[in-house]
Order: structure tokens, then C-alpha cells, then sequence
């Protein structure tokens, strides 16, 4: 079944699976906690699946692969921690002196906008703008220890639902195949062939997906890091990163992470704005490289979806579920629009439905063939 | 007590049967164990239609047990080929994805091994040499059909 083939489903199905996109975004902002741990699964499944096979070519088991890649694994992530913890921890100390410059910064930088808006603009002006955007600013402020506070709080609340992914994980490689045949094994013969298509279609679209959002992370990394090296900021290899990874979330995860560029070259150069303004010129090309040639290269790739179904669907991901609604609506609709089209071709298929109930019919009498007096 | 984790397999008797499979004679211990992890088993009745000509063709069909019929659709009597334990039909399919050329139909309760085309173009991207050992006897096959086919029988036989 060609790409072209699968265009050619109707309206119907169609709206099938936009409702069943929903529903499942719905049901899954609900088990977050499960949802999150097996996307991660996912993804080192994913990473890790090639050295398994590796492995298993070999000669070694495939429980014992899988075993010795997850634990390989969540030894680089012990390291990785190792290096990492004491290096955060001692910046949690100074995270109130630290954080508030740069805050400080991005309200100056904002004010200053504001106020150059307003002396060429009367409107503006006569509105006060400025004015009400300090005094919004000023309420909805607190200090960094707070914040931090929550963020420790809903770290330590995540961590053990997160330290299900490796273990997840462990399964995926050690019985994914085993799963697959038993799933297979509770197809009729008439739909066989299809079905191993659709399981096949699924895998690939998810593969593509995640794999897709890697290559399109350190593509974004590099960028960005280009970019903000040339104009002169401090760590543009960790700004390049965390915005690469806040990218994940559709539109929102972008401009959370412009605004944190732009707030760190306010703050690290008060008194050149233009830096600021070259940021958001920075992110914009960086938006627009993403969208005409990375992602198109990435994860465009593995959706064959039509950009406005995509789009729309962002939109209603975001409206039904949040930001998790936003981070999860790509993979979702990708994996229903392939089980969506295929299940309709299948039950609308008259010789496949003739060829099920002949099988039947054939199973009926074997079993009956003795009883016949 | 041993503990290489890279030890050679003990050959099971499942593998065993692999190996006595045309399709896999040329396959290693480690290579059977990658193309046993992808295979599919089904079972059929006699007389039951296992695809139709014309048919999107997904994978490659291996028989185990039993018999299948391969012929045209709808005159199950013009029998184009018949194919044993042992041997395997729908091959065109792994190559190109093209429709079935004909119809195949269980001439007894057989069990088949299902070799799915993705898997096959799969294996050529992760494990080279294992596709290329399947090609092969895929193109050996396909060899003896055309010899059969312009030379008949006979002549084949006589390696002319």
C-alpha cells in the first residue's frame, strides 16, 4: 500500500480520526504520568534498538542485549548526572542573584519598547501602555527562590514516574518483536497482510517521529548556537539547547525560547538594544530554516500529513489537552491516521470481508466434521 | 560454568527447520536468530485463499507444513504451480511492489512462515549481508523458474 493509495481515504474517516486524535489527547492529559514515561521509552527504545541488534547478530541473547543496553545507558546518564547535579546545585545557591538580572533586563528591554512605541504612537500613548504593562509586571512578580521552589517540587514529584521509562524501555527491547507476533497472531488470515502493514506503518511513523525530533533537536542546537556565538553571548551552546528541546512544544516552546535569548542579551548588554533586536532576527531565521528545511527533512518526513491538517490540529491538541495536548498531538494523529485509513480499507474491502467468512465457514466444519451422523 | 555472553548458540530445533529452508540455507547461527525474530507463523485450511491475484503483495510466504496451490483467480482447477514444504512463493513481492501475479490457495492444512517485505527492505539497511544471502537464493530461484519455463522440464534437468 503506496503513500498515493493511502490519500484516498474519505471524509469520513477522516473525521474519524480527528475525533479519536482528541478523545486520545483527552484521555492521555489525564495519565501524564504514564504518557510521559512511555514516550521517553520510546525514544531510547528507539536510540538503543540498532546496538540490540547489533548484539543479538552476535550471538548474544536478545533478553541479554537488551539488558546490557539499558544498563550501558543509564550508566552514561549516572555519569552525566554525576557531572551535572553538583554543577546545578551550586548555581541554586546564587539563583536569586543570578536569575533576577536577567528578568530585570527583560522588563527594561520591554519598557524601553514600549516607550519608543508610544512616542510614535498617540494611540498608544493616550492608552498608557507602558505604564500598565509595569504595573502588570511588578503584580505578578515574586522572588527566584519561589519559583525554584516549584520547580524542585515538581521535579521530585516527576522523578518516579520518569525512572519508569528505562524499564519501559528494557521491555520494548527484550519482547517488542514477541509482542508484535502475538498482536499478529489474533488477526484472521484474510486481514493478515494488511495488518502487518498497519503494525509496520505504525512503527515506522513513530521511528521516523522520534528519530525525526532527535535529528531536528541537534540541528536547531547547532543553529542557534551559530547564531548567538556570532553575536557574542555568553554559553550559546546551552541556549542553543535549551531552546532546541523547549522547540518541542509546537509555536509556545519557540517563543518561551526566544524570549529567554532576548532576555539574556538585554540583561548582558544593557546598552546595546540592537543585540536584543538581532536575537529575534536570529529566531525568526532559526523559525524559518525549521520550517522550510528542517522539518520537512525531519519530521515532515515521516507524517505525510498536509500542512493545514497539521496545523489546525496543533491548534486543537492545545485546546483539548494544554501544552501536553501541543507535545503530543503530532505523533498521535500520525499513528491514527495510519490505523484510521488502513482499518477503513480493510472492513470496506468486500473480498477481504468474502475471504474471512469462507475461512470461517472451513474452520466451522473441520471442527464439526466428526459429528455428522 | 560458562560466562561469555557472546556464546555459541545452542541450534534449537525450530532453527533447525529454518536452516532446512531453501530461503536460509546460507544463514549463520546469529543471522537465523535476527530472521526468527521476524518472522510471522500462520495457519491454513485446505482450500483456503492465502492472497488473490491482483492483490497489494506484502510478503514473501514459506511453507512449512502442508501444500499451497498457486494459480490463476477464479479457475482453481488450471493449477499454474504447486509448492511444497520447504519451499516458498510470493517472492516477486519482496523484490517489487507490484499486485499478485496469481492467486494462492491451500491444497491441504498447511503452516506457513510470513516474511514481511518491510522487514526484507529493513534487513538491507541494518544487516547487509543477511539480505544479500536471502537475495541470493531468491535469485537462484527465480534462475531455476526461468530455466524451467524456456527450456521445459527435461532440458532443465539435463542442466542444458
Amino acid at each position: 500500500m503506496t503513500s498515493a493509495a493511502r490519500s484516498g481515504s474519505g471524509p469520513v474517516v477522516w473525521a474519524a480520526i480527528i475525533a479519536v486524535t482528541c478523545l486520545l489527547l483527552l484521555v492521555f492529559h489525564k495519565i501524564l504520568w504514564l504518557v510521559v514515561p512511555c514516550m521517553l521509552a520510546l525514544i531510547i527504545y528507539y536510540a538503543l534498538y540498532p546496538a540490540t541488534q547489533y548484539l543479538v547478530y552476535h550471538g548474544m541473547s536478545r533478553d541479554a542485549a537488551a539488558a546490557a543496553n539499558i544498563v550501558v545507558f543509564l550508566l552514561i546518564v549516572a555519569v552525566a548526572a554525576a557531572i551535572a547535579v553538583p554543577q546545578i546545585a551550586s548555581h541554586i545557591v546564587d539563583i536569586q542573584a543570578s536569575v533576577e538580572p536577567y528578568i530585570a533586563g527583560g522588563l527594561r528591554l520591554t519598557q524601553h519598547s514600549l516607550q519608543a512605541l508610544e512616542r510614535s504612537w498617540s494611540v498608544l500613548a493616550n492608552a498608557h501602555l507602558a505604564e500598565a504593562a509595569r504595573q502588570r509586571f511588578d503584580a505578578s512578580g515574586g522572588s527566584a527562590a519561589e519559583h525554584v521552589e516549584t520547580i524542585v517540587t515538581g521535579v521530585a514529584a516527576w522523578t518516579p514516574s520518569l525512572l519508569l521509562a528505562p524499564f519501559l524501555a528494557f521491555y520494548f527491547l527484550k519482547d517488542g518483536q514477541r509482542f508484535t507476533r502475538f498482536l499478529a497472531r489474533a488477526v484472521p488470515n484474510a486481514f493478515f497482510e494488511r495488518t502487518l502493514y498497519l503494525m509496520h506503518e505504525v512503527d515506522r511513523t513513530l521511528r521516523a517521529y522520534f528519530i525525526g525530533l532527535m535529528k531536528l533537536t541537534v540541528l536547531d542546537t547547532f543553529t542557534l548556537a551559530f547564531g548567538l556565538w556570532l553575536l557574542g553571548l555568553p554559553n550559546p551552546f546551552a541556549l542553543g539547547l535549551i531552546c532546541a528541546v523547549l522547540a518541542w512544544i509546537p509555536y509556545v516552546g519557540s517563543i518561551l525560547g526566544g524570549a529567554i535569548v532576548v532576555l539574556v542579551a538585554a540583561t548582558d548588554f544593557p546598552d546595546q538594544p540592537s543585540v536584543a533586536y538581532l536575537s529575534v532576527a536570529l529566531f525568526i531565521v532559526a523559525r524559518l530554516l525549521d520550517d522550510f528545511l528542517y522539518m520537512p527533512l525531519t519530521i515532515g518526513k515521516s507524517l505525510h500529513m498536509h500542512p493545514l491538517v497539521t496545523v489546525l490540529m496543533i491548534f486543537a491538541g492545545g485546546a483539548v489537552a494544554g501544552i501536553p495536548g501541543l507535545m503530543l498531538v503530532l505523533p498521535v494523529l500520525g499513528v491514527v491516521a495510519v490505523c484510521g485509513e488502513t482499518i477503513g480499507k480493510v472492513v470496506t474491502d468486500p473480498r477481504l470481508t468474502a475471504r474471512h467468512r469462507h475461512a470461517r465457514l472451513l474452520r466451522q466444519r473441520q471442527a464439526s466434521a466428526d459429528l455428522a451422523s | 560454568m560458562e560466562l561469555n555472553p557472546f556464546r555459541r548458540r545452542n541450534s534449537t530445533p525450530r532453527m533447525e527447520r529454518l536452516r532446512a529452508l531453501s530461503l536460509f540455507a546460507a544463514l549463520s547461527s546469529g543471522e537465523l536468530a535476527i530472521v526468527d525474530g521476524l518472522l510471522h507463523e500462520r495457519e491454513f485450511l485446505k482450500d483456503e485463499v492465502i492472497f488473490d491475484e491482483g492483490e497489494d503483495g506484502q510478503a514473501i510466504y514459506i511453507v512449512l507444513d502442508g501444500s499451497v496451490l498457486i494459480c490463476r483467480q477464479g479457475e482453481s482447477d488450471a493449477v499454474l504451480a504447486t509448492v511444497a514444504a520447504g519451499g516458498f512463493f510470493g517472492d516477486l513481492a519482496l523484490l517489487e511492489n507490484l499486485p499478485r501475479a496469481a492467486q494462492a490457495r491451500a491444497a491441504e492444512n498447511a503452516r506457513l512462515a510470513v516474511f514481511f517485505r518491510d522487514d526484507f527492505l529493513g534487513l538491507m539497511e541494518t544487516h547487509g549481508i543477511i539480505a544479500s544471502k536471502i537475495s541470493l537464493q531468491l535469485a537462484r530461484n527465480m534462475g531455476r523458474r526461468l530455466r524451467d519455463a524456456t527450456l521445459g522440464d527435461a532440458a532443465a534437468r539435463r542442466h542444458l
